[in-house]
């Protein structure tokens, strides 16, 4: 019985190990930036042309986080353990900035508009983009700044 | 933690890169840690042990601020 509870904890633990440590293959990392470098085009050039683009500039956010992330979850040429203990770094560095980010910035931009224009100072939270997009961009800097200095 | 693995490497005729592909890690790896800028793991450690047919003590060896 004992044997047996055993034996399903760590097949369970294989699982879940294999599971944190599935990546994507290394040309998803070409997708993700072709792509991210596509919508971003698009994104900008929808403030030259005249015309309704809300929802499209809604589309198209979400598509930018989406191949960021698949940069992000792809495999290196080589993943080897050191790119691995960088991701990781990377991960916590991107995780520590995000929450720092999320509770500073409204702080900080409540205090430079009482300054510039106190009638318009309002503590307002950052929506989910721009978390996320921060998040993504520090993870990715980071991970690469700290891959080419080692 | 020191080592000797650029002088193994020399006793071996290997470059950084293939002893890299020999392990399967990248060339930068193996650069890192001979500039000690990266400690292997036990697994890896054991992979050039076996390359350099000798015991992993011989060329990593503890410093006193380890």
């Amino acid at each position: 019985m004992n044997m047996n509870m055993k034996s399903i904890v760590e097949c369970e633990r294989k699982k879940g190990e294999k599971f944190l440590n599935f990546r994507l293959p290394h040309y998803y990392k070409k997708i993700g930036w072709v792509g991210f470098a596509l919508v971003f085009t698009v994104l900008l050039s929808t403030k030259f042309f005249d015309g309704d683009y809300e929802v499209l500039k809604i589309v198209l956010k979400k598509l930018s986080l989406v191949f960021l992330l698949l940069v992000v979850f792809s495999k290196e040429k080589i993943e080897d353990e050191m790119i691995q203990k960088i991701r990781a770094q990377s991960f916590s560095f991107a995780f520590l900035g995000g929450v720092s980010y999320t509770l500073g910035q409204p702080i900080i931009n409540y205090f430079v508009f009482l300054i510039a224009t106190p009638e318009k100072a309002i503590v307002e939270d950052l929506g989910d983009f721009q978390i996320l997009w921060f998040m993504l961009t520090v993870y990715l800097m980071f991970f690469y700044v700290t891959k080419k200095r080692s | 933690m020191k080592n000797t693995l650029k002088v193994e490497r020399a006793i071996n005729n290997l470059t950084q890169d293939e002893l890299s592909k020999r392990i399967g890690v990248s060339r930068q790896t193996i650069n890192s840690i001979e500039t000690n800028r990266y400690v292997p793991s036990t697994l890896l450690a054991l992979k050039l042990s076996v390359v350099f047919n000798k015991a992993v003590n011989e060329f990593f060896s503890i410093e006193e601020t380890d």
